[in-house]
């Protein structure tokens, strides 16, 4: 299947505007993790991707070439809310695959459901959310397929399964699929993601490898003496992402130069300084949250 | 999606089964509570008996056939049955004439009565087991067919509603996994009409044997029987491609509007500008509708100013037209469904 790539997709509706101007480039049996708050438009690019909503404007290529029907043989999709037919039994959803996708493994499929705990039997309508998400986690993983696209996986999910789907995910990928997911467990996408993107309000907010970002950007954190504090010749510089004030506190999310900063916060008398280590979650939160205390403010901020 | 689709099908078939089988059990009751009346004459007999001096004579034709003469010297009027068991029977009477008849012939079901004159003898002949007009049977196929393609009508619509997500990640283009679902609910309506036939001859072959007529109109029955479920079903999906959610509402509310249509286009609303006007806008949505091509008579032009004899007077347009909106809703679902987004 190889790489895929969405370049400059752009999705409106009306007015709105879903995404805006993404690209991205998802290397050939990698595991991508799409990160974004509520609304950010991962499920729309996600349908944007699947032919599911028709982009405005912009390329969506696999391999080079663009989705055909045909490319649904080698393509499997979660969506994130229960697509399952509420009247049929799971038996059916399973049949339904084998009669669709030559690559269905009935054998694991069953398999699969039976370590979720999921009967056979029982209709749709009597599966739990997460039962109901779980399952069709198990029909698309049962395709062995070259990519897996999964909106929120775990939504639902106890513990326990979601710590099972998390192992399919990688067991998909050491088997060579890409596999593409969305999760606001964003410890969940740490641990199983190589790369990520994080979108916000329809456009790209970061990119790259999970390792990279989290190596390349640190906290450098300082407390001045007083409130009366700046920053002089520190606030803009290109490396600095972000700057927190909170009182004396001040927090520098740097990209690069961790050390270099320290000494300079040190320099302009700030005692404490230390370097922190981000976790996924901190660069997410980092990307994505308003960006009220920028070096502007911080400028500005009484000397 | 085909599979689902045949799913839903083969329930909704499962149900008409239900139905119809309840219906033969029925007929098996009464098969049961009248076979001493069907069994032999003496019960029949002894409610046309009723003449002080009428002779009744019994006897076995060479052919093995028991016949019963009833006579009636007062009124001269001379009665034979023969008994074929089975295959019904077959009464002549002979009476002398009394008023001016006409010569007739009233076929009700499957018993046919055949009247004539000769001289002062009035002859009317009653065969109770001829050839039924196959436009009875097709009448109830229809029906069966018509609820089963209202129940079925709007396939794609339930994609839609919240299964899009499956339906459109097949390897299969739009315009196939739609004309393959519209096709599984075509085969399950024709399947309807099929089975409601076979319940009818069923029933009736527990009572006599089924004798078909498919002379004349009974040929063109079946035609349009077949066609106008179709379109009908046809134009449902079409109704409903379009929605997410909601299509019941469509579905359920066809058939009061599609009959006030058709009566608001076919009566008078008088000679008012207003009352032309409404007579023409719904005589013009009226050709819209399958049910407006509907006629199983074979004299059109008594049909007066219905929209059938207008729009069709003759039976081969009526089909080619419901043909031409089963092609037409169709294409246009089609058309509705390429556009439609998760």
């Amino acid at each position: 299947m190889s790489t895929i790539t969405i370049e400059r997709l752009r999705k409106t509706y009306g007015a709105y505007v879903a995404v805006d101007d993404f690209s991205v480039t998802i290397p050939e049996g990698t595991v991508f993790g799409l990160l974004g708050p509520n609304g950010a438009g991962k499920t729309t690019t996600f349908k944007c991707m699947l032919g599911l909503a028709r982009p405005t404007s912009g390329t969506i290529l696999y391999g080079g070439s663009p989705l055909v029907p045909e490319t649904f043989q080698r393509i499997a999709y979660v969506p994130e809310k229960s697509v399952l037919y509420e009247w049929m039994t799971v038996a059916e959803h399973v049949e339904m695959q084998r009669r669709t996708f030559r690559s269905f493994s009935v054998k694991q499929a069953q398999d699969l459901l039976e370590q979720f705990g999921i009967h056979l039997r029982k209709k749709a309508r009597a599966l739990s959310k997460g039962m109901r998400t779980a399952t069709q986690v198990a029909l698309a993983v049962a395709r062995q397929s070259d990519v897996l696209i999964l909106d929120e996986p775990t939504s639902g999910l106890d513990p326990i399964n979601q710590r099972n789907v998390l192992n399919l995910i990688i067991n998909e990928a050491s088997r060579g699929a890409t596999v593409i997911f969305s999760s606001h467990q964003i410890g969940q996408v740490e641990r199983a993601a190589e790369t990520i993107a994080v979108i916000d309000r329809g456009r790209l907010a970061l990119q790259g490898s999970v390792d990279d970002l989290k190596s390349d950007r640190k906290v450098v954190e300082g407390i001045f003496p007083s409130e009366a504090f700046a920053l002089d010749g520190i606030a803009s510089d290109p490396r600095i992402g972000r700057i927190d004030v909170s009182g004396r506190i001040v927090r520098l999310l740097v990209t690069g130069g961790a050390d270099e900063f320290a000494g300079k916060l040190d320099a302009l008398g700030a005692g404490g300084v230390r370097v922190v280590d981000l976790n996924l979650e901190d660069i997410f939160l980092y990307a994505v949250a308003p960006s009220r205390a920028t070096a502007d403010v911080v400028e500005e901020s009484p000397k | 999606m085909t599979y689902v689709e045949w799913l839903r099908v083969r329930n909704v078939l499962r149900v008409v089964a239900i139905i119809l089988g309840l219906s033969i059990v029925v007929s098996l009751v009464l098969r049961i509570s009248f076979n001493g009346y069907l069994k032999d004459d003496s019960t029949f007999l002894s409610h046309i008996q009723t003449q002080v001096g009428t002779r009744v004579t019994h006897a076995v034709l060479p052919n093995g056939i028991p016949q019963t003469i009833i006579d009636d010297p007062v009124d001269k009027t001379h009665v034979t049955i023969d008994n074929l068991g089975y295959g019904g029977r077959h009464i002549v009477i002979t009476e002398p004439k009394t008023h001016s008849h006409s010569h007739d012939h009233v076929t009700i079901g499957s018993v046919q009565v055949t009247e004539s004159q000769k001289g002062d003898t009035f002859t009317t002949v009653i065969d109770t087991n001829s050839a039924v007009p196959f436009l009875y049977y097709m009448i109830l196929a229809n029906l069966a067919a018509l609820i089963v393609a209202t129940i079925l009508g709007s396939p794609l619509a339930r994609e839609n509603d919240g299964h899009l997500e499956f339906a459109f990640t097949r390897p299969a283009s739009r315009t196939e996994l739609a004309l393959r679902a519209m096709g599984v609910d075509i085969v399950g309506i024709v399947a309807a009409s099929v089975m409601a036939v076979i319940a009818l001859i069923v029933c009736q072959a527990m009572f006599e044997v089924p004798h078909f007529d498919f002379s004349g109109i009974n040929v063109q029955a079946v035609l349009i029987g077949i066609a106008l479920p179709l379109a009908w079903f046809a134009m449902l999906t079409a109704a409903t491609t379009w929605m997410k959610r909601g299509y019941g509402a469509i579905v359920g509310f066809a058939w009061p509007v599609a009959i006030l249509v058709l009566v608001f286009g076919t009566i008078s609303w008088g000679n008012s500008l207003v009352g032309e006007a409404v007579h023409n806008i719904f005589w013009v949505i009226a050709r819209l509708n399958p049910l407006t091509y509907v006629s199983f008579s074979t004299h059109p032009e008594t049909l007066g100013n219905s929209p059938a004899s207008v729009a069709a007077p003759d039976f081969g347009p009526r089909l080619a037209m419901e043909l031409i909106l089963l092609l037409i809703y169709v294409a246009l679902a089609l058309y509705q469904w390429r556009r439609v987004e998760a």
